[in-house]
């Protein structure tokens, strides 16, 4: 395999591949879009840069603190986590991560040791490789500042560690791809894939919960499970390290060897994924043509929405159609109910006791809200990401962008109405009823960061915006200035509410919150109106922009 | 005299350095069906954005219906259908509710567009998936579906970009079927296709677009007389008289006189000599 990777044919196209990425670089930066985007890019990897060192100065510390005080089998509880990172991070924030469509790249003579190399030699190229390897590293010198004549079995081992994370970051990426595909898939895997994450969510919670009772079960699980931990690839790298600093060769050998036959077996899996596209596996989805007449479905009227023109209603039912047609963004709608539940099963990190909302049940509602809104920004920021090439229909349309964007802003509005509800009774049975003026308060702020957020919301959508491809993994939802600029917002809004209701309570005056958050909404509610009013100028102005980004392939 | 159905005055779009669309003066009668030809790159796809809304025009006029464009973009876009080239369709919704909404938006009340929206199905011989959602139709689907949507509110231009493309034999002869009809009852449509048997068979008029400018414009009698004439000048320039000036009784084809226009260089046996 080195062979073909390294003969000059292969050489050759690889050098083309990094040749053609560095032009399509430079080309991006011929517009401002493309520059505002490097620029937040270039703010985001600052952002990476401080989590990377500060991450890279603990484990380093932790590392040699753990060796020096002969604790090596300890160093599972450093490897845990940046397994865990560099696993998850990817699939969490695919805003961040670049996959690779390999459709492109198949129609050259491409050997398939080739195509391999460039599918992994991608892996390496994310935040979340660029961390990890910077963590490890870190690990290694201080395992190597604690112990010198450790250092080169370590960075052995990290290294395999290192290598077995790239390639199980590859073996995700393409199967969950493989399962995207089709739509059916694709919905049932967002379904579970949400489970998981609130599953992971709980474990926390359940685990301090249970712990502390006269008989800690899971404590005891947990004992339980320590041997099987050792035997996955975080517990093993430990191990292997460990054995060596008590000299026991043999058994630091056997953990690396089967830390090793794990990247082959993932190595294994990636190349059956591989291979079948390289082989050019058909995935697409062909209709299926119903045989009888009865099938035919009745002629179903339109909504009607009463106030609204026809358009605005025609836009409101063809927004909720697609929310209701996105298995994973339905699913993400009751999040703040499960995040309530998570906060109820929670104790206080300073000790015994419980959590932070038990003690203060009437911020419950507030959080609760806070969170919807924020699980609505989804939505709110690339308004037009869905449509793709429908953009040009609305551009061809004999409707005004005011009305499009008004009826995209009646779903967002209609949505947190449900959700605030779902919190209000959540909270009402996990905690108490909030309060009156608690209620009225929450309401007024949640009105006030709704106007804000789809007045920005909107904006950004007709100048930043990026086309959502549901079938495929890990390209971007959205572009790095919008994520930026939506980061920007939600701390200026939630920081200013919190503040006004924090102080409001703090002198039992929680009605004046109201009053201020109902003036603060009737700013933002003009401000709002005066943006629609413009958005037909912006978006004809950015209509080359608006077609080109939605439309492409 | 009536307005034309579609008129440009000095139409220009520039891209940068490069001008796409170079002073176009373009007049399109009402009832014609018109082709707008050209080579990759002349400009065609371009010219029929800015016709539709969907690019602004660097300078120039245009006129639809005897109403401005720029003036009046509301109430022109009331009064056309348009198949873009990306076809402008909206992946997660049925046939039945694209189409559906498709004709709220051009201001159809809802028990007409759901009318509509059966009858254009069934017309297209999308009505047997009543369930398959737009993005999981063929190719052809799509393209069926888009015309369909096109022409769900009775516009009085339509505006196709390469209809036929990657289009079976069957789906295309639904298609013409469709504009026939639309022509026969007072439509104007204006079409882009690289089919040129397709442009000859069926449109009555025909515009050649060449390097952004406008090489051609007229009936196609008119073109081949134009073309006839001008390879008659060109012979006796020459000092070739009598009967070798005299129109071949064969007609040009639609393909030759755009060629001859145009002017498709042939390669010489040097150039790309490595290849076969």
């Amino acid at each position: 395999m080195a062979r073909l990777i390294i003969s000059p044919e292969a050489r050759g196209q690889l050098s083309a591949i990094a040749q053609v990425r560095w032009r399509l670089f430079v080309n991006s930066l011929r517009s401002i879009h493309g520059r505002v985007e490097l620029f937040s890019r270039a703010f985001i990897g600052l952002g990476f840069a401080v989590v990377g060192f500060g991450g890279a100065f603990g484990l380093g510390a932790g590392a040699a603190f753990f060796i020096s005080s002969d604790r090596a089998e300890w160093l599972a509880l450093l490897l845990w986590p940046v397994f865990m990172f560099w696993q998850l991070f990817p699939v969490l924030a695919t805003a961040f991560t670049e996959n690779f469509d390999s459709s492109n790249l198949l129609r050259f003579p491409l050997s398939y040791p080739s195509y391999f190399a460039i599918r992994l030699a991608y892996g390496s190229f994310d935040p979340a490789t660029a961390l990890g390897v910077l963590w490890l590293s870190a690990m290694a010198l201080g395992i190597g500042s604690a112990r010198p004549d450790l250092f080169p079995w370590a960075a052995l081992v990290l290294i395999v560690f290192g290598m077995l994370n790239i390639l199980t970051g590859r073996v995700i990426f393409a199967w969950v791809e493989r399962w995207l595909a089709r739509r059916r898939t694709r919905e049932i895997l967002g379904v579970v894939f949400f489970l998981i994450i609130i599953s992971f969510q709980f474990i926390g919670p359940l685990v301090n919960h249970y712990g502390e009772g006269p008989r800690p079960v899971p404590g005891h699980l947990l004992v339980r499970l320590l041997p099987l931990e050792r035997l996955l690839p975080p517990g093993l790298a430990a191990a292997a390290i460990a054995e060596a600093t008590r000299a026991q060769f043999k058994s630091a050998f056997g953990a690396l060897l089967l830390l090793g036959s794990y990247g082959f077996v993932i190595a294994w899996l990636l190349h059956l994924r591989l291979r079948a596209q390289y082989r050019g596996e058909n995935l697409s989805e062909a209709a299926k043509r119903s045989t009888s007449l009865a099938e035919k479905l009745p002629i179903r009227l339109g909504w009607k929405l009463p106030g609204f023109s026809s358009p605005v209603a025609a836009i409101f039912e063809k927004e909720f159609r697609y929310l209701s047609r996105s298995g994973p963004m339905l699913f993400t709608m009751i999040m703040p109910v499960v995040v309530l539940m998570i906060f109820r099963l929670t104790p206080s990190t300073s000790g015994s006791g419980d959590g932070f909302l038990v003690r203060a049940p009437d911020l419950a509602f507030p959080a609760g809200a806070a969170y919807a809104l924020l699980v609505l920004t989804n939505l709110v920021y690339n308004n037009f990401g869905p449509d793709a090439s429908g953009i040009q229909f609305f551009f061809a349309a004999p409707v005004r962008f005011r009305d499009i964007l008004l009826a995209k802003n009646l779903v967002h509005a209609a949505v947190l109405a449900l959700e605030a509800s779902l919190v209000w009774l959540a909270v009402c049975f996990v905690f108490r009823r909030p309060s009156l003026d608690v209620t009225m308060a929450t309401l007024a702020g949640l009105l006030f960061a709704l106007l804000v957020n789809l007045t920005a919301g909107n904006m950004l959508s007709l100048s930043s915006p990026k086309k959502i491809d549901f079938g495929t993994f890990g390209r971007q939802r959205a572009s790095n200035t919008t994520v930026f600029a939506s980061f920007a917002v939600q701390i200026a809004v939630f920081g200013l509410a919190a503040l006004t209701f924090l102080a409001a309570r703090r002198h039992g005056q929680i009605w004046l919150a109201t009053l201020i958050f109902f003036g603060l909404a009737a700013v933002a509610g003009a401000v709002y109106a005066l943006a629609l009013s413009r958005a037909d100028n912006i978006a004809m102005a950015r209509r080359e922009t608006l077609i080109a980004e939605l439309s492409r392939a | 005299m009536t307005a034309a159905a579609i008129s440009t005055e000095h139409l220009t779009r520039r891209f940068g350095n490069l001008l796409a669309v170079d002073d176009v003066d373009l007049q399109v009668a009402s009832g014609q069906f018109f082709g707008f030809l050209g080579p990759n790159g002349a400009g065609k796809s371009t010219t029929i954005k800015m016709l539709t809304g969907l690019l602004a025009p660097s300078s120039g006029r245009i006129e639809i219906l005897g109403l401005g464009l720029a003036e009046n973009p509301v109430e022109v876009k009331r009064q056309i259908g348009v198949v873009p080239e990306g076809m402008a369709l909206f992946g997660r919704l049925t046939g039945a509710e694209y189409l559906n909404f498709a004709g709220r938006m051009y201001g159809l009340d809802r028990q007409t567009a759901a009318q509509r929206a059966a009858e254009l199905l069934e017309f297209m011989q999308l009505a047997d998936q009543p369930k398959t959602l737009v993005t999981d139709y063929s190719h052809g689907m799509q393209k069926k579906l888009a015309l369909a949507a096109a022409v769900i509110h009775n516009p009085k231009i339509l505006f196709l970009d390469e209809p036929f493309e990657g289009v079976d034999a069957i789906a295309s002869g639904t298609l013409k079927a469709m504009l026939q009809r639309m022509i026969s009852r007072g439509a104007t449509i204006f079409l882009t296709s690289h089919v040129l048997e397709i442009v000859e068979r069926l449109c009555s008029h025909v515009a050649i677009i060449h390097r952004g400018k406008l090489v051609a414009q007229g009936s196609l009698e008119e073109l081949r007389a134009g073309v006839e004439a001008q390879a008659a000048d060109a012979l006796a320039a020459n000092g070739v008289a009598g009967s070798a000036v005299t129109p071949s009784a064969q007609k040009l084809t639609l393909e030759q006189i755009f060629l001859r226009i145009v002017g498709g260089a042939q390669p010489t046996e040097r150039e790309l000599s490595w290849l076969g």
